[in-house]
């Protein structure tokens, strides 16, 4: 089994500072990392090729960004690729990166499965697997919650709204995109954190790929002006004089904001438990 | 050695002796304690000539020194790099010492303020006398001391041994040495398959020095002989700084504070001025902070709202706290510094100079790291890597003043922590300057009976004083 | 603001938390101990005294300075180690 992972290296979100007047980020206090997400894509690769699969970790960034790619080495990860794209031409889009990581795929030998990070923790768009999935012409699930191998089929569960689920099942190859819970990173050896210590990192720029600037001229929003968020005020509330005082003194401390109103049920269990299952069917939940 | 007085040489030479004749390297003053399991490396662990534990400034000058020799020199970190687990004040004060090893090292490095003004502050509740010493003869190369943030300094230093070609290896934390018969030949990394063999094991793993402790090398510490500092970097605009710290350009000023700052703990504040931040401070004894029930950040909170203080950090945002000891009692907790296959050094051998004005480490760091590294490259020349051998690391100590400063200011650290010392001059001085300045009609009085009143107010006798005195003279003095 | 309380400067440093615990304390052993220092001496107050005579302790803050198990006059009450690799606190100015 072949398997390739996508790893996107993003400010560690506990490093992430705004100066409070200018509302800038202060990147010279970032860390990067790889998001949890992308972590546990590599983990779940990791188990599903077992000891004798391949796993190949691609990831689109600076020089800096081989950090993640080491780490996915030291973890167990058979071989790395960073794809890059010359100073000019700044990513933005992730019709970007998604062309970039499809060109990088094409290039080696093509993987059973592709498995991302269901959202990276800085833009969070979710929109990378997807698009990858339309280069390659591959099927796609996100917001994957399970994974199981069957053959030549994967069986997936995906997280639907509100706490609803689908299951599913994708001929591979396939790209999944999994969610960040799904799976913890395992602990490098020290044979393989000194083995991708001494590694050299292959990188493929744009040439390398087959693809010019111009492929990648996807529109992009652009930033026309930056205005410090500005704290939004507050109307004060004050309490409807019409009423009684223990009424106004609830309607300040709960700063007039009302609950929803419940509706107790009383009678024997029997009677109870109707009265639910009837609500229940009138609002279509059963 | 000609510095050295008569009586300081003989307590050095017998500490010596006592040193290197430890058998079983437990230190002298202490009870017998249980001996951690001495594990032998599993087969198939990668060998290096010299392993060094631990990338703060004693790790990557012993690793920089071995590898420049040509050895395969292993330095393991057990931070996601060298200096993220790192706090100094912190003002360097090893310029000329790096210079050695690194011309012009300031030119590349991350330096922060090159100090030429250098503040001594008594302080009570309400008043501070202070000394303040400035010279534009700091201002040349190679200086004298730099500010500088260990988390930047420690990456450049642990770089320049990278480039030397020592193999850096973060975030693999050394849990025990392992041994052969009675030689160190290992150490075993917190990782799967975390065996590795070495020659020489340098323990520069800071001032827990696990590793020391862990080899029978020192015993467990005292809560009185052990600092706890804290620390804030204030961010501050650069031309702020100059102006209220009256900086030219790149100059910069450390300021230690010793008297009531910490209140009735033993301690003392700092302030160093960075490029565009301050470095501030308190440092507590832990066992005095435990008597009194102080929480450290509270002091640090006392500290800067301190008359003499607040103006000088007004206006600054907290960007970053941080926590780590300080080994206090210099020569007394000098641990057996070598072992066969071992050696120690830095915070790892107690080899930080504290003493009121004096808070140095990082320098002696540098200094014992480069003597083990070279006593390491010896070990090599000759194949011999016993205990024997390995001694010779003392005699290079000495040579480079290491062991001579501990042991001649071996009574500071007991005077520097006295109640009298901590609290009550301090106090004194301030009344003292207090009547000096305050005109309010009366008669202009003369110097001594204002000393001698204060000293009566606080009941203190004269023979006190003149013990103290002594005292100092002894620890500073001569 | 020169001034603020201890949880808004902990924000200003970071953590990488492990799952597993550095450091472990003994509640029986605490639940004994009337000096506390620990409590105290904590630069990060991850000691927390209980109304039960207990010691609520969390790992997650934890500088890795030593100051506890130094100031403690427990035999065995803390059980303390520094992080696995990569774990832990890291500073970036300090
Ligand atoms: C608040 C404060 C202010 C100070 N101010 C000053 C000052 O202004 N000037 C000055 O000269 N000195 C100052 N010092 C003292 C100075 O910080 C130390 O003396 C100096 O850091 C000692 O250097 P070292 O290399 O021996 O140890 P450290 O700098 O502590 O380095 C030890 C290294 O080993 C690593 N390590 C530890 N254990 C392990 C392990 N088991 N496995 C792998 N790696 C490990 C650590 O992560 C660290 O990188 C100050 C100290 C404090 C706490």
């Amino acid at each position: 089994m072949r398997i390739a992972v996508c790893l996107k290296q993003v400010p560690d979100p506990a490093t992430v500072e705004v100066d409070p007047l200018t509302a800038a980020l202060d990147t010279r206090r970032m860390l990067y990392i790889a998001g949890p997400a992308d972590t546990a894509a590599l983990e779940l690769a990791l188990r599903l090729a077992g000891p004798t699969g391949q796993v190949s970790a691609l990831c689109v960034g600076p020089p800096a960004a081989d950090a993640v790619l080491r780490m996915a080495l030291a973890v167990g990860a058979t071989e790395v690729r960073r794809l890059w794209v010359p100073p000019f031409l700044s990513l933005q889009a992730p019709a970007q990166t998604a062309l970039l990581l499809a060109a990088g795929l094409q290039r080696a030998t093509i993987p059973d499965l592709v498995l991302c990070g269901a959202r990276s923790s800085d833009q969070g768009s979710g929109q990378a697997p997807a698009l990858l999935a339309e280069f390659l012409d591959w099927p796609v699930v996100c917001d994957v919650t399970q994974i199981a191998m069957e053959g030549d089929r994967v069986r997936v569960q995906r997280r639907l709204d509100r706490g609803a689920r689908e299951e599913l099942e994708v001929r591979l190859p396939a790209v999944l995109a999994v969610e960040a819970n799904l799976a913890r990173l395992r602990h490098a050896s020290l044979p393989g954190l000194m083995r991708a210590e001494r590694a050299s990192v292959p990188v493929s720029h744009l040439e390398d790929l087959g693809l010019e600037p111009a492929d990648l001229a996807f529109p992009t929003a652009s930033v026309r002006a930056v205005t410090p968020p500005r704290p939004r005020t507050r109307p004060i509330f004050t309490p409807d004089s019409t009423r009684p005082a223990h009424e106004r003194i609830t309607q300040i401390i709960t700063a007039g904001v009302t609950r929803k109103s419940g509706k107790v049920l009383e009678g024997p269990p029997a009677q109870m438990a109707d009265a639910v299952v009837e609500f229940l069917r009138e609002r279509g939940f059963v | 050695m000609a510095l050295l007085s008569k009586e300081a040489s003989l307590a050095l030479v017998q500490q010596v002796h006592r040193l290197i004749g430890m058998k079983n390297g437990v230190a002298p003053h202490d009870a017998p304690r249980p001996r951690p399991q001495r594990n032998a490396p599993r087969p198939g662990a990668e060998r290096f000539d010299v392993i060094v534990v631990g990338a703060g400034p004693a790790g990557s000058a012993a690793a920089l020194v071995a590898a420049r020799a040509g050895l395969k020199v292993l330095l393991l970190e057990r931070g996601e790099y060298p200096g993220a687990k790192n706090v100094s004040g912190a003002a360097f004060y090893g310029s000329a010492i790096l210079h050695d090893l690194i011309p012009n090292w300031w030119e590349q490095a991350p330096v922060e303020r090159y100090l030429t003004r250098r503040v001594l502050a008594f302080m009570t509740a309400e008043t501070s006398v202070a000394i303040d010493f400035r010279t534009t003869r700091f201002a040349e190369p190679p200086y004298n001391g730099f500010s500088i943030l260990r988390p930047k300094f420690d990456r450049w230093f642990a770089d320049q041994a990278v480039a030397a070609g020592a193999f850096l290896l973060n975030a693999a934390v050394v849990d025990e040495v392992l041994w052969e018969d009675d030689q160190v030949v290992g150490v075993r990394v917190r990782r799967d398959e975390g065996d590795l063999r070495a020659d020489v094991v340098i323990a520069c793993d800071g001032a827990n020095s696990f590793l020391a402790k862990n080899a029978g090398l020192q015993r467990e510490f005292h809560a009185h002989e052990m600092s706890l500092g804290v620390k804030e970097v204030l961010a501050l605009d650069e031309a702020i700084i100059r102006e209220r710290f009256h900086l030219h350009d790149n100059d910069g000023l450390a300021i230690e504070y010793i008297g009531a700052i910490t209140e009735e703990v033993s301690g003392g504040g700092f302030l160093y001025t960075n490029r565009d931040s301050l470095s501030l401070g308190v440092i507590g004894q832990i066992s005095s902070l435990a008597e009194h029930k102080r929480r450290p950040y509270e002091l640090l909170e006392t500290f800067k709202r301190h008359p003499a203080v607040a103006p000088l950090v007004r206006g600054g945002r907290v960007r970053e706290y941080s926590a780590h000891i300080i080994p206090e009692a210099g020569w007394n907790m000098l641990p057996k510094l070598y072992t066969g296959g071992m050696l120690v050094a830095g915070d790892a051998a107690a080899l930080c100079f504290v003493a009121g004005l004096y808070l140095e480490g990082i320098n002696y760091a540098i200094q014992s790291g480069i003597a083990a590294g070279e006593t390491a490259v010896a070990a090599h020349q000759e194949r011999d890597f016993s205990a024997r051998s390995l001694a010779r690391y003392v005699e290079r100590l000495r040579a480079r003043h290491v062991i001579t400063d501990f042991a001649n200011y071996r009574h500071a650290p007991a005077l520097v922590n006295s109640p009298r010392l901590q609290n009550l001059y301090p106090e004194i001085i301030a009344a003292g300057a207090e009547q000096v300045f305050r005109v309010n009609g009366g008669p202009k009085r003369k110097l001594l009976p204002i000393a001698l009143e204060a000293l009566r107010r606080a009941q203190v006798s004269p023979v006190h004083v003149l013990q103290d005195a002594l005292q100092a003279g002894r620890s500073f003095g001569w | 603001m020169v001034s603020i309380p201890l949880e808004e400067r902990m924000r200003t440093v970071r953590f990488k938390v492990d799952d597993q615990p550095h450091i472990v304390v003994n509640a029986a052993v605490c639940a004994k101990c009337s000096v506390r220092a620990c409590v105290y001496v904590c630069p990060a107050n991850l000691f927390v005294p209980l109304d039960d005579g207990g010691i609520l302790f969390n790992y997650e803050e934890c500088f890795e300075c030593g100051t506890c198990y130094i100031a403690c006059n427990q035999e065995g009450a803390i059980q303390w180690s520094y992080p696995r690799g990569g774990y832990g606190v890291t500073f970036r100015e300090a």
